[in-house]
């Protein structure tokens, strides 16, 4: 058999392994560069992985990945490998039902599991605080947490019912393979059935132990699905925060940080293979049977055994499911506010200088889109205390009782917030929002790659930049070029207007125009020169005019859309108070500056706006091009050829969502 | 003794039936019901439009399975033949890969493929583009790769090819070797050994190979939104754009998971039939 493989076989499984590895080396070899590419390599340096140390959002990602894996794994393996004993000594006809059981988790998709999951999560936390409020009514001793909310406890719980079925595959086949006298001698020899558990099966299955724990450790750090729909606000796990990240730009810390990963697990697994590979030449494995015969022999009591024998894994369990319940409960106590907002849409040295200022913790996350924020809301996967939604949103939420009043006394700076930016459409008596920044919507486009300078939505449509063209992943903004361009109002009703503005993106799509549907991943794509033209909000323009100087912006002539983005917090919020001081922090002119800077959106603090050009010459001693200034704080005469959107009826909604769906398909 | 040890199972049966069990009936209600409540069948009935949806899914999926298939038997079958020290080494470098998040290992494909990516540049270097344009008389600046089925297709092989090549492996590791002694003896030769013994005798890994790759790629949502652009939209997107995406319809969303549920359930009857094998084969 042992015949050797031919040259030819060889090349091909290097070639897989160079197709696997690949990637990988062009990650970890660009977590030295020192420019923030991943393309263009500008020399060598220890930049990222010192930026690492002082990067919060990935460090703490990091710790929860590795927290919630170990934990999952220890648990799982444990809870794993009783289960496997369990079900070995079933009746055949039991063990088979429960193992397809067992199976369902392992063989269904992710993204399933994922969303039965939250969905269940979801319907417990509504039961709960039913009960939760019934029992604090009818006795006063014990105050149960009557709010749960997705969390580290809910992922826990996630990703210990993904590892289980791993473990119990892995152990199982040891079990049969187990010598069955090997038990009966040990009872015939004086053992308890708890002590031969532990002097017998327990040596006997081990390697499948190990395997089970090892392959459910590696599926927990891998895991990004089943992550997404369970973690809720609070916690993100590594793979949540570099889905985040590929929306736009990956930082090259991640690289650092994946780099580290890499090199640890290297060492491990290397290490550890040396090892087995030393025992197996020292043939180490020969007497095996002698030792497990040895540990028959020297039988004596354990005490580790006893507890578990009286049941105790009953109460285990139940021990660690009113722990995990405590545990989500108990996160709502501590200073911390959960804000959800945009993908680069504030400078971040802000959350930090927060923290260090109050006290108060903050777990920042961003939704891609509107759309997408709402539908995080009513899933009950987005658990947040603040959130940033654009004006027509903001009506739809205080439409269907989503969103808290305010108390703006607790929010002083409010009173720096421009007149104009008070009291508008979406909040007319200004009970609910705290305006965050403004901007408008135009064309950002390539100089190189087009032939002449676009002026109008058109381009958005037109077969000459087929291929070329980015387009909204989103139904409003989308539709909003299309409605641009014939002319029509961005909050028309007429099923006819929107059927014909639909029929437009639908021809053009089929036409080949648009190269990808996209949000903030519109970055990576214009700053790259990967496509020529696209629609997108004129703030980020100047993010990418920093990388690429190629790219201009026009607001077309037929008008646009301007937006507002404000702060507002979530009925029944858990964390109020803190709220409202961030508000308060985020309206101040200071922050005001830095995230105008940072941002390049307008910033809605009337002193904040009129003092912007002096503190970015402050800032990079050189004054700062009027031209600039003018696409952040967009003129009057600008704004007036632009439409605000306002919350759409519901039926129209639904044609947005149905027309939406039937575009992506 | 047995029954003793029974007893084992009692809370892992009482932890399915909260996290397995409750969570799937969970998602059969959602899937039969209004957002009102009441029973309907609407959720399914609306299914027809998303047809195009299931067919690329399937399709683009199906492709990826027959690839991985392709490229990770010959693998496993070379591996198997090494010796010992370097099947170790080739374990280990198998699995190392999942150690760097599939998300990171994705966007990296998205810098080599892109239009002005890494691939493209050096294409241009060495002059193959201006030679294509040559050739064929077209006007390309870049060939492109970004944003197309076939560069989904390559996520899907990419990030699940380890999940083809370890069960095959570990069935093809096990074969009895006297079985092919004895094949051989009888005077087959080598492509003969491998058809009536080897073959058919890896053929539980080779199912469970191709389960493992066929059900994530079908329903994977990020892969194809990163390298499809979000203009392949397949059924893991579409299923994700109704919970947690642009266009809240959980029903709708449940009712899909759903049907991906019974094509699970398919895969795992047609494995069955296969008999015991293939437990050990899902495991590494």
């Amino acid at each position: 058999m042992k015949r050797r493989n031919s040259a030819l076989s060889r090349v091909f499984t290097a070639l897989v392994f160079v197709f696997l590895y690949a990637p990988i080396f062009l990650l970890i070899i660009f977590s030295f560069n020192a420019g923030n590419s991943n393309i263009v390599w500008s020399g060598f340096s220890l930049n990222w992985y010192r930026e690492l140390l002082h990067n919060r959002l990935i460090l703490r990602s990091v710790y929860t990945t590795l927290l919630v894996s170990l934990l999952a794994t220890a648990i799982a393996t444990f809870a794993g490998t009783f289960a496997a004993i369990g079900f070995y000594s079933l009746r055949r006809r039991q063990r088979n039902l429960l193992n397809t059981v067992n199976n369902i988790p392992m063989m269904n998709a992710d993204i399933v599991t994922g969303v039965a999951m939250c969905l269940f999560f979801v319907a417990f936390f509504g039961l709960w605080s039913d009960f939760a409020n019934w029992f604090n009514g009818v006795q006063h001793f014990i105050e149960l947490p009557s709010r749960l909310t997705l969390g580290f406890g809910t992922l826990l719980i996630a990703h210990v019912a993904f590892n289980i079925p791993y473990v119990i595959l892995s152990v199982g086949p040891k079990l049969r393979q187990m010598d069955k006298n090997l038990v009966d001698a040990a009872q015939d020899l004086g053992c308890t059935w708890m002590q031969a558990f532990w002097k017998v099966i327990l040596p006997e299955i081990k390697p499948g132990i190990v395997s089970g724990a090892l392959t459910a450790f590696t599926m927990s750090v891998d895991d990004f699905i089943i992550s997404y729909f369970t973690a809720g606000s609070s916690s993100s796990t590594l793979a949540m925060t570099i889905y985040g990240m590929t929306k736009k730009r990956v930082t090259p810390e991640i690289n650092a940080v994946s780099t580290l990963l890499f090199v640890t697990v290297l060492l491990l697994l290397v290490i550890t293979n040396l090892r087995e590979a030393r025992l197996e030449r020292m043939g180490a494995d020969a007497p095996r049977r002698s030792r497990t015969a040895e540990r028959i022999a020297t039988v004596f009591s354990t005490p580790k055994g006893r507890w578990i024998q009286r049941g105790g894994a009953g109460v285990l369990a139940a021990g660690f499911l009113t722990a995990i319940i405590l545990l989500t409960g108990a996160t709502n106590s501590h200073p911390v506010v959960n804000v959800c907002s945009w993908g680069e849409y504030i400078d971040e040295e802000l959350i930090t200088q927060f923290e260090e200022e109050t006290g108060i913790a903050v777990n920042y996350q961003t939704a891609e889109s509107n759309e997408a924020l709402y539908s995080l809301l009513k899933s009950g996967a987005g658990d947040y205390d603040v959130i940033v939604p654009s004006d027509y949103m903001i009506s739809q939420l205080i439409e269907e009782d989503m969103l808290e009043k305010l108390d703006y006394g607790n929010i002083p700076n409010f009173s720096l917030i421009s007149e104009r930016f008070r009291n508008l459409p979406y909040d007319p008596q200004n009970e609910y929002t705290v305006p965050y920044a403004w901007g408008t919507v135009g064309i950002i486009y390539n100089t190189t790659m087009v032939d002449e300078p676009i002026t109008s939505w058109d381009a958005m449509f037109d077969s000459r930049y087929q291929g070329e063209v980015l387009m909204f992943r989103n139904s409003r903004d989308a539709m909003a070029t299309a409605l641009l361009k014939l002319g029509y109002s961005l909050n028309t009703t007429d099923e006819a207007e929107l059927r014909e503005a639909f029929q437009l993106l639908q021809d053009a799509k089929s036409r080949g125009v648009y190269q990808s549907f996209v949000m903030d991943e519109i970055f990576q794509k214009l700053e790259g020169a990967n496509a020529a033209v696209g629609a997108y909000y004129a703030g980020d323009y100047i993010s990418m005019l920093e990388n690429n100087e190629d790219l201009a912006l026009v607001i077309p002539e037929e008008g646009s859309n301007w937006f507002m983005d404000a702060m507002c917090v979530l009925k029944d919020a858990p964390h109020k108070e803190e709220a409202e001081v961030w508000m308060n922090f985020i309206a101040s002119t200071e922050a005001n500056l830095a995230n105008m800077d940072f941002i390049g959106y307008a910033s809605p603090n009337e002193e904040a706006l009129a003092q912007y050009p002096a503190y970015y010459e402050e800032l990079y001693g050189e004054p700062l091009d009027p031209e600039i200034y003018e696409i952040m704080a967009v003129p009057q005469e600008i704004l007036d050829k632009c439409e605000a959107y306002l919350v759409l009826p519901a039926e129209t909604r639904k044609l947005y969502n149905d027309l939406w769906t039937e575009l992506g398909i | 003794m047995k029954s003793k040890l029974s007893r084992f199972a009692v809370p892992y049966v009482i932890w399915m039936a909260l996290f397995v069990v409750a969570p799937i009936v969970l998602v059969v209600i959602y899937a039969f019901t209004t957002a009102e409540g009441s029973f309907t069948l609407e959720n399914f009935a609306s299914m027809g439009t998303y047809g195009v949806v299931f067919y690329r899914s399937f399709k683009l999926a199906l492709i990826a399975t027959l690839i991985c298939l392709l490229i990770g038997y010959p693998v496993s079958y070379c591996m198997s033949k090494e010796g010992p020290r370097f099947q170790r080494a080739a374990m280990v470098l198998i699995m190392l890969p999942m150690w760097i998040n599939f998300l990171l290992r994705t966007y990296s494909w998205m810098s080599i493929l892109e239009n002005n990516g890494l691939l493209n540049q050096l294409f241009q270097k060495i002059g193959i583009i201006s030679l294509y344009n040559g050739i064929f008389g077209t006007d390309y600046r870049f060939f492109p790769m970004m944003n197309t089925q076939g560069a989904v297709v390559l996520g899907m092989v990419y990030n699940y090819l380890p999940f083809m090549i370890l069960p095959i492996y570990s069935v093809i590791i096990k074969l009895d070797n006297s079985l092919i002694e004895a094949a051989r003896d009888l005077g087959a030769n080598a492509f003969q050994v491998f058809r009536r013994v080897i073959l058919p005798l890896s053929l539980p890994g080779v199912l469970s190979g191709i389960t493992m790759v066929f059900v994530p790629s079908v329903s994977t949502f990020a892969i194809s939104k990163m390298l499809g652009g979000g203009t392949e939209m397949i059924l893991g997107d579409l299923i994700e754009q109704q919970f947690l995406g642009g266009a809240y319809n959980p029903q709708l969303g449940a009712a899909i998971s759903l049907v991906m549920m019974v094509i699970v359930v398919v895969c795992m009857v047609v494995m069955n039939r296969f008999g015991e094998g293939e437990e050990q084969a899902v495991m590494l």
